[in-house]
Protein backbone atom coordinates (compact mmCIF):
# COMPACT_ATOMS: atom_id res chain seq x y z
CA UNK A 1 0.00 0.00 0.00
CA UNK A 2 2.99 2.43 0.84
CA UNK A 3 3.96 1.76 -2.72
CA UNK A 4 0.55 2.95 -4.80
CA UNK A 5 0.95 6.29 -2.07
CA UNK A 6 -1.76 5.35 0.46
CA UNK A 7 -1.16 6.65 3.73
CA UNK A 8 -3.89 5.61 5.61
CA UNK A 9 -2.58 8.08 8.62
CA UNK A 10 -2.92 11.33 6.48
CA UNK A 11 -6.05 10.40 4.68
CA UNK A 12 -7.24 9.52 8.60
CA UNK A 13 -6.31 13.01 9.78
CA UNK A 14 -7.85 14.76 6.47
CA UNK A 15 -11.07 12.98 7.14
CA UNK A 16 -11.10 14.23 11.34
CA UNK A 17 -10.60 17.53 9.66
CA UNK A 18 -13.53 18.01 7.33
CA UNK A 19 -15.84 16.17 10.33
CA UNK A 20 -14.92 18.82 12.92
CA UNK A 21 -15.89 21.71 11.41
CA UNK A 22 -15.23 24.22 14.35
CA UNK A 23 -11.21 22.82 14.70
CA UNK A 24 -8.37 25.11 13.01
CA UNK A 25 -6.92 23.72 10.26
CA UNK A 26 -3.54 22.90 9.60
CA UNK A 27 -1.77 24.23 6.65
CA UNK A 28 0.58 21.56 5.69
CA UNK A 29 -1.59 18.62 5.25
CA UNK A 30 -2.41 19.50 1.76
CA UNK A 31 1.53 19.47 0.78
CA UNK A 32 0.95 15.42 -0.88
CA UNK A 33 -2.43 15.73 -3.08
CA UNK A 34 -4.01 12.11 -2.34
CA UNK A 35 -7.11 11.03 -4.59
CA UNK A 36 -7.98 7.63 -3.18
CA UNK A 37 -10.18 9.27 -0.55
CA UNK A 38 -12.12 11.75 -2.43
CA UNK A 39 -12.10 8.51 -5.10
CA UNK A 40 -14.19 6.46 -2.15
CA UNK A 41 -16.55 9.15 -1.07
CA UNK A 42 -17.46 10.03 -4.65
CA UNK A 43 -17.91 6.15 -5.06
CA UNK A 44 -20.06 5.87 -1.89
CA UNK A 45 -22.19 9.05 -2.92
CA UNK A 46 -22.72 7.30 -5.94
CA UNK A 47 -23.52 4.19 -4.36
CA UNK A 48 -26.23 5.73 -2.03
CA UNK A 49 -27.75 7.64 -4.54
CA UNK A 50 -28.28 4.45 -6.71
CA UNK A 51 -30.13 2.62 -3.07
CA UNK A 52 -32.36 5.78 -3.25
CA UNK A 53 -32.63 4.89 -7.19
CA UNK A 54 -31.32 7.72 -8.63
CA UNK A 55 -29.06 6.49 -11.58
CA UNK A 56 -27.82 9.90 -12.53
CA UNK A 57 -24.43 8.76 -12.41
CA UNK A 58 -23.42 10.98 -15.42
CA UNK A 59 -24.34 14.03 -14.14
CA UNK A 60 -22.41 13.55 -10.68
CA UNK A 61 -19.47 13.22 -12.79
CA UNK A 62 -19.80 16.39 -15.33
CA UNK A 63 -20.74 18.40 -12.49
CA UNK A 64 -18.04 17.54 -10.28
CA UNK A 65 -15.79 17.98 -13.17
CA UNK A 66 -16.62 21.45 -14.04
CA UNK A 67 -16.90 22.55 -10.11
CA UNK A 68 -13.53 21.49 -9.83
CA UNK A 69 -12.45 23.37 -12.95
CA UNK A 70 -14.16 26.41 -11.98
CA UNK A 71 -12.94 26.01 -8.11
CA UNK A 72 -9.47 25.84 -10.06
CA UNK A 73 -9.42 28.77 -12.29
CA UNK A 74 -11.41 30.93 -9.18
CA UNK A 75 -8.45 29.71 -6.19
CA UNK A 76 -5.87 30.72 -8.58
CA UNK A 77 -7.12 33.98 -9.79
CA UNK A 78 -7.71 34.90 -6.23
CA UNK A 79 -4.47 33.55 -4.27
CA UNK A 80 -1.31 34.73 -4.26
CA UNK A 81 0.53 31.43 -4.59
CA UNK A 82 -1.20 29.17 -7.19
CA UNK A 83 -2.90 25.46 -6.57
CA UNK A 84 -2.51 22.33 -8.14
CA UNK A 85 -5.73 21.03 -9.93
CA UNK A 86 -4.95 17.61 -7.54
CA UNK A 87 -5.47 19.49 -4.18
CA UNK A 88 -8.36 21.00 -5.29
CA UNK A 89 -9.91 17.69 -6.51
CA UNK A 90 -8.77 16.61 -3.50
CA UNK A 91 -10.00 18.94 -0.94
CA UNK A 92 -13.56 18.89 -2.96
CA UNK A 93 -13.77 15.48 -2.38
CA UNK A 94 -12.58 14.99 1.02
CA UNK A 95 -15.19 17.60 1.56
CA UNK A 96 -18.02 15.62 -0.33
CA UNK A 97 -18.46 13.23 3.19
CA UNK A 98 -21.21 14.94 4.66
CA UNK A 99 -23.15 14.80 1.60
CA UNK A 100 -22.98 11.24 1.91
CA UNK A 101 -24.93 11.22 5.37
CA UNK A 102 -28.10 13.32 3.63
CA UNK A 103 -28.33 10.71 0.55
CA UNK A 104 -27.83 8.30 2.94
CA UNK A 105 -31.01 10.21 4.55
CA UNK A 106 -33.12 10.56 1.34
CA UNK A 107 -32.55 6.66 0.94
CA UNK A 108 -34.78 6.33 3.99
CA UNK A 109 -36.63 9.05 4.44
CA UNK A 110 -38.19 11.70 1.45
CA UNK A 111 -36.40 15.02 2.00
CA UNK A 112 -38.60 17.23 0.51
CA UNK A 113 -40.45 19.01 3.20
CA UNK A 114 -39.32 21.95 5.41
CA UNK A 115 -37.44 19.19 7.38
CA UNK A 116 -35.70 18.28 4.35
CA UNK A 117 -34.67 21.49 3.42
CA UNK A 118 -33.50 22.93 6.86
CA UNK A 119 -31.20 19.34 6.49
CA UNK A 120 -29.99 19.97 3.44
CA UNK A 121 -29.01 23.54 4.09
CA UNK A 122 -26.96 22.70 6.96
CA UNK A 123 -24.99 20.02 5.29
CA UNK A 124 -24.27 22.50 2.50
CA UNK A 125 -23.05 25.03 4.98
CA UNK A 126 -21.42 22.45 6.92
CA UNK A 127 -19.39 20.88 3.72
CA UNK A 128 -18.74 24.33 2.35
CA UNK A 129 -17.73 25.48 5.89
CA UNK A 130 -14.83 22.99 6.04
CA UNK A 131 -13.74 22.72 2.21
CA UNK A 132 -12.87 26.73 2.61
CA UNK A 133 -11.31 26.64 5.56
CA UNK A 134 -9.02 24.02 4.59
CA UNK A 135 -8.60 25.99 1.40
CA UNK A 136 -7.65 29.19 3.53
CA UNK A 137 -4.86 27.40 5.72
CA UNK A 138 -3.68 25.70 3.03
CA UNK A 139 -2.63 28.86 0.84
CA UNK A 140 -2.84 31.66 3.61
CA UNK A 141 -5.33 33.66 1.88
CA UNK A 142 -6.98 35.87 4.68
CA UNK A 143 -10.36 38.10 5.18
CA UNK A 144 -11.78 35.66 2.16
CA UNK A 145 -13.03 32.85 4.13
CA UNK A 146 -16.58 33.51 2.96
CA UNK A 147 -15.53 34.35 -0.44
CA UNK A 148 -14.32 30.81 -1.02
CA UNK A 149 -17.52 29.61 0.77
CA UNK A 150 -19.83 30.84 -1.48
CA UNK A 151 -18.68 29.13 -5.12
CA UNK A 152 -18.30 25.73 -2.53
CA UNK A 153 -21.84 25.91 -1.91
CA UNK A 154 -23.20 26.71 -5.55
CA UNK A 155 -21.38 23.58 -5.78
CA UNK A 156 -22.56 21.29 -3.06
CA UNK A 157 -26.09 22.84 -3.62
CA UNK A 158 -25.91 21.15 -6.92
CA UNK A 159 -25.07 18.20 -5.49
CA UNK A 160 -27.75 18.46 -2.96
CA UNK A 161 -30.30 19.02 -5.31
CA UNK A 162 -29.39 15.41 -6.78
CA UNK A 163 -29.70 13.77 -3.69
CA UNK A 164 -33.28 15.70 -2.85
CA UNK A 165 -35.04 15.89 -6.14
CA UNK B 1 9.81 -3.58 -18.54
CA UNK B 2 7.50 -2.30 -21.20
CA UNK B 3 4.65 -0.98 -18.89
CA UNK B 4 7.10 1.11 -17.01
CA UNK B 5 8.47 2.19 -20.07
CA UNK B 6 4.91 3.34 -21.28
CA UNK B 7 4.13 5.01 -17.84
CA UNK B 8 7.25 7.27 -17.88
CA UNK B 9 5.98 8.18 -21.70
CA UNK B 10 2.91 8.90 -20.82
CA UNK B 11 3.70 10.89 -17.76
CA UNK B 12 6.12 13.15 -19.94
CA UNK B 13 3.50 13.32 -22.24
CA UNK B 14 1.12 15.08 -19.65
CA UNK B 15 4.09 17.08 -18.35
CA UNK B 16 4.92 18.20 -21.85
CA UNK B 17 0.83 19.30 -22.49
CA UNK B 18 1.02 21.09 -19.43
CA UNK B 19 3.69 22.92 -20.30
CA UNK B 20 2.28 24.38 -23.82
CA UNK B 21 -1.03 25.14 -22.25
CA UNK B 22 0.36 27.23 -19.31
CA UNK B 23 2.79 29.13 -21.98
CA UNK B 24 -0.20 30.05 -23.86
CA UNK B 25 -2.71 30.33 -21.54
CA UNK B 26 -0.91 34.00 -21.45
CA UNK B 27 -1.83 34.72 -25.36
CA UNK B 28 -5.36 34.17 -24.62
CA UNK B 29 -6.16 35.44 -21.22
CA UNK B 30 -4.32 38.08 -19.74
CA UNK B 31 -3.90 36.47 -16.67
CA UNK B 32 -1.75 39.00 -14.63
CA UNK B 33 -4.51 41.84 -14.89
CA UNK B 34 -7.24 39.57 -14.22
CA UNK B 35 -5.95 38.92 -10.74
CA UNK B 36 -6.24 42.37 -10.05
CA UNK B 37 -9.79 41.83 -10.16
CA UNK B 38 -10.37 38.90 -8.00
CA UNK B 39 -8.01 40.78 -5.34
CA UNK B 40 -11.36 41.40 -2.84
CA UNK B 41 -11.74 40.56 0.59
CA UNK B 42 -15.41 39.88 2.73
CA UNK B 43 -15.91 43.34 3.86
CA UNK B 44 -15.58 44.75 -0.08
CA UNK B 45 -17.95 42.50 -1.16
CA UNK B 46 -19.90 42.88 1.84
CA UNK B 47 -19.94 47.12 0.89
CA UNK B 48 -19.91 46.80 -3.17
CA UNK B 49 -23.19 44.51 -2.54
CA UNK B 50 -24.79 47.28 -0.02
CA UNK B 51 -23.78 49.83 -3.00
CA UNK B 52 -25.49 48.00 -5.25
CA UNK B 53 -29.35 47.99 -4.13
CA UNK B 54 -28.48 51.28 -2.33
CA UNK B 55 -26.12 53.56 -3.86
CA UNK B 56 -27.81 57.12 -2.95
CA UNK B 57 -26.12 57.68 0.26
CA UNK B 58 -22.81 57.53 -1.17
CA UNK B 59 -20.60 60.46 -1.68
CA UNK B 60 -17.09 59.96 -3.03
CA UNK B 61 -17.15 57.81 -6.22
CA UNK B 62 -13.58 58.63 -7.28
CA UNK B 63 -11.50 55.52 -7.63
CA UNK B 64 -8.23 55.89 -5.76
CA UNK B 65 -4.99 55.63 -7.51
CA UNK B 66 -1.34 54.93 -6.11
CA UNK B 67 1.53 55.92 -8.52
CA UNK B 68 -0.52 55.67 -11.60
CA UNK B 69 -2.52 52.52 -11.41
CA UNK B 70 -5.54 52.04 -9.61
CA UNK B 71 -5.68 50.35 -5.99
CA UNK B 72 -6.66 46.85 -5.73
CA UNK B 73 -10.43 46.62 -5.37
CA UNK B 74 -9.20 45.63 -1.32
CA UNK B 75 -8.83 48.96 -0.55
CA UNK B 76 -11.27 51.03 -2.69
CA UNK B 77 -14.30 50.51 -2.59
CA UNK B 78 -15.08 52.34 -6.10
CA UNK B 79 -12.88 50.13 -7.88
CA UNK B 80 -14.59 47.53 -10.06
CA UNK B 81 -14.18 44.01 -9.58
CA UNK B 82 -14.78 40.67 -11.66
CA UNK B 83 -15.85 38.40 -8.47
CA UNK B 84 -19.15 39.39 -7.91
CA UNK B 85 -20.11 39.84 -11.71
CA UNK B 86 -18.90 36.25 -12.44
CA UNK B 87 -20.71 34.42 -9.15
CA UNK B 88 -23.57 36.89 -9.54
CA UNK B 89 -23.84 35.45 -13.27
CA UNK B 90 -23.42 31.61 -12.31
CA UNK B 91 -25.74 31.98 -9.31
CA UNK B 92 -28.72 33.82 -12.17
CA UNK B 93 -28.02 30.57 -14.10
CA UNK B 94 -28.73 28.38 -10.93
CA UNK B 95 -31.69 30.22 -9.62
CA UNK B 96 -33.49 30.50 -13.04
CA UNK B 97 -33.03 26.25 -12.66
CA UNK B 98 -34.81 26.80 -9.89
CA UNK B 99 -37.59 29.03 -10.52
CA UNK B 100 -37.98 27.04 -13.58
CA UNK B 101 -38.01 23.79 -11.68
CA UNK B 102 -40.68 25.25 -9.06
CA UNK B 103 -43.23 25.63 -12.22
CA UNK B 104 -42.20 22.05 -13.54
CA UNK B 105 -40.42 23.74 -17.20
CA UNK B 106 -37.12 22.30 -16.10
CA UNK B 107 -34.69 19.93 -17.86
CA UNK B 108 -31.00 20.47 -17.68
CA UNK B 109 -31.31 21.74 -21.77
CA UNK B 110 -33.28 24.53 -20.59
CA UNK B 111 -30.79 25.58 -18.37
CA UNK B 112 -27.89 25.27 -21.00
CA UNK B 113 -30.39 27.86 -22.87
CA UNK B 114 -30.34 30.44 -20.29
CA UNK B 115 -26.53 30.41 -19.50
CA UNK B 116 -25.89 30.64 -23.59
CA UNK B 117 -28.14 33.06 -23.87
CA UNK B 118 -27.46 35.58 -21.15
CA UNK B 119 -24.05 35.19 -22.26
CA UNK B 120 -24.76 36.22 -25.45
CA UNK B 121 -27.21 39.16 -24.41
CA UNK B 122 -23.49 40.19 -22.41
CA UNK B 123 -21.68 39.97 -24.76
CA UNK B 124 -23.46 42.01 -27.41
CA UNK B 125 -23.61 44.80 -24.65
CA UNK B 126 -20.36 45.14 -24.08
CA UNK B 127 -19.87 44.92 -27.80
CA UNK B 128 -21.76 48.02 -28.34
CA UNK B 129 -20.74 49.91 -25.47
CA UNK B 130 -16.96 49.11 -26.91
CA UNK B 131 -18.43 50.58 -30.75
CA UNK B 132 -20.23 53.66 -29.26
CA UNK B 133 -17.43 54.60 -26.97
CA UNK B 134 -14.98 54.70 -30.34
CA UNK B 135 -17.40 56.04 -32.33
CA UNK B 136 -17.66 59.21 -29.62
CA UNK B 137 -13.90 59.22 -29.85
CA UNK B 138 -13.78 59.25 -26.17
CA UNK B 139 -10.48 59.25 -23.85
CA UNK B 140 -11.38 56.65 -21.31
CA UNK B 141 -9.35 54.34 -19.59
CA UNK B 142 -11.79 51.91 -19.61
CA UNK B 143 -10.72 48.61 -20.65
CA UNK B 144 -13.18 46.16 -21.85
CA UNK B 145 -12.85 44.04 -18.87
CA UNK B 146 -14.11 47.28 -16.88
CA UNK B 147 -17.20 47.22 -19.25
CA UNK B 148 -17.45 43.37 -18.20
CA UNK B 149 -17.27 43.72 -15.05
CA UNK B 150 -19.63 46.84 -14.72
CA UNK B 151 -22.19 44.75 -17.23
CA UNK B 152 -22.21 42.38 -14.77
CA UNK B 153 -23.36 44.20 -11.50
CA UNK B 154 -26.95 44.40 -12.88
CA UNK B 155 -26.94 40.73 -11.95
CA UNK B 156 -27.07 41.25 -8.58
CA UNK B 157 -29.59 43.02 -8.86
CA UNK B 158 -32.10 40.00 -11.48
CA UNK B 159 -30.86 37.63 -8.59
CA UNK B 160 -32.61 39.90 -5.50
CA UNK B 161 -36.08 40.30 -7.87
CA UNK B 162 -36.02 36.75 -8.76
CA UNK B 163 -35.80 35.31 -5.43
CA UNK B 164 -38.52 37.45 -4.23
CA UNK B 165 -40.26 36.93 -7.13
CA UNK B 166 -39.74 33.09 -5.91
CA UNK B 167 -40.67 33.86 -2.52
CA UNK B 168 -43.76 36.57 -2.71
CA UNK B 169 -45.30 36.18 -5.84
CA UNK B 170 -45.71 38.21 -9.31
CA UNK B 171 -46.53 41.73 -6.75
CA UNK B 172 -42.76 40.71 -4.83
CA UNK B 173 -41.04 40.51 -7.98
CA UNK B 174 -41.94 43.76 -9.51
CA UNK B 175 -41.70 46.06 -6.90
CA UNK B 176 -37.54 44.83 -5.97
CA UNK B 177 -37.14 44.46 -9.76
CA UNK B 178 -38.07 48.16 -10.22
CA UNK B 179 -36.14 49.32 -7.00
CA UNK B 180 -32.92 47.43 -8.02
CA UNK B 181 -33.68 48.50 -11.86
CA UNK B 182 -33.36 52.31 -10.13
CA UNK B 183 -30.46 51.64 -8.35
CA UNK B 184 -28.29 50.08 -11.27
CA UNK B 185 -29.23 53.21 -12.78
CA UNK B 186 -28.02 55.48 -10.42
CA UNK B 187 -24.95 53.46 -9.68
CA UNK B 188 -23.96 52.98 -13.54
CA UNK B 189 -24.39 57.17 -13.97
CA UNK B 190 -22.25 57.99 -11.22
CA UNK B 191 -19.87 55.22 -11.71
CA UNK B 192 -19.66 56.15 -15.40
CA UNK B 193 -19.83 59.76 -15.13
CA UNK B 194 -16.21 60.28 -13.60
CA UNK B 195 -14.84 58.01 -16.11
CA UNK B 196 -16.51 59.16 -19.69
CA UNK B 197 -17.28 62.81 -18.99
CA UNK B 198 -14.31 65.34 -18.85
CA UNK B 199 -13.28 66.85 -15.66
CA UNK B 200 -14.86 70.23 -15.67
CA UNK B 201 -18.38 68.39 -16.30
CA UNK B 202 -17.68 65.43 -13.51
CA UNK B 203 -17.45 67.93 -10.72
CA UNK B 204 -20.59 69.49 -11.49
CA UNK B 205 -19.85 72.32 -13.55
CA UNK B 206 -21.84 72.45 -16.60
CA UNK B 207 -19.99 72.74 -19.20
CA UNK B 208 -21.93 73.33 -22.05
CA UNK B 209 -20.47 72.07 -25.79
CA UNK B 210 -21.62 69.70 -28.49
CA UNK B 211 -18.97 67.12 -27.35
CA UNK B 212 -19.91 66.76 -23.27
CA UNK B 213 -23.61 66.53 -24.17
CA UNK B 214 -23.02 63.76 -26.55
CA UNK B 215 -21.20 62.36 -24.00
CA UNK B 216 -23.90 63.08 -21.10
CA UNK B 217 -26.20 61.40 -23.46
CA UNK B 218 -24.01 58.13 -24.02
CA UNK B 219 -23.68 57.73 -20.03
CA UNK B 220 -27.81 58.06 -19.57
CA UNK B 221 -28.09 55.78 -22.78
CA UNK B 222 -25.86 52.95 -21.25
CA UNK B 223 -27.27 53.24 -17.66
CA UNK B 224 -30.88 52.78 -19.51
CA UNK B 225 -30.55 50.04 -21.12
CA UNK B 226 -29.73 47.98 -18.20
CA UNK B 227 -33.12 48.30 -16.35
CA UNK B 228 -34.02 46.56 -19.76
CA UNK B 229 -32.12 43.98 -19.69
CA UNK B 230 -32.83 43.02 -16.30
CA UNK B 231 -36.82 42.96 -16.95
CA UNK B 232 -35.76 41.51 -20.15
CA UNK B 233 -34.16 38.06 -19.13
CA UNK B 234 -36.03 37.72 -15.89
CA UNK B 235 -39.64 38.24 -16.97
CA UNK B 236 -40.42 34.87 -18.46
CA UNK B 237 -39.16 33.18 -15.34
CA UNK B 238 -41.42 34.72 -12.95
CA UNK B 239 -45.42 33.28 -13.77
Amino acid sequence: LVELGINFDHIWQKTLTVLHPLKVADGSIMNETDLAGPMVFCLAFGATLLLAGKIQFGYVYGISAIGCLGMFCLLNLMSMTGVSFGCVASVLGYCLLPMILLSTFAVVFSLQGMMGIILAAGIIGWCSFSASKIFISALAMEGQQLLVAYPCALLYGVFALISVF
Amino acid sequence: PVSSLAVAYGTSLASQGRDIVDRNIDRLVPVGRLKYYFAVDTVYVGRKLGLLVFPFMHQDWQVRYQQDAPVAPRFDVNAPDLYIPVMAFITYVLVAGLALGTQNRFSPDSLGLQASSALAWLIVEVLAILLSLYLVTVNTDLTTIDLIAFSGYKYVGMIVGLVSGLLFGKTGYYVVLGWCCISIFVFMIKTLRLKILSEAAAEGVLVRGAKNQLRMYLTMAIAAVQPLFMYWLTYHLIR
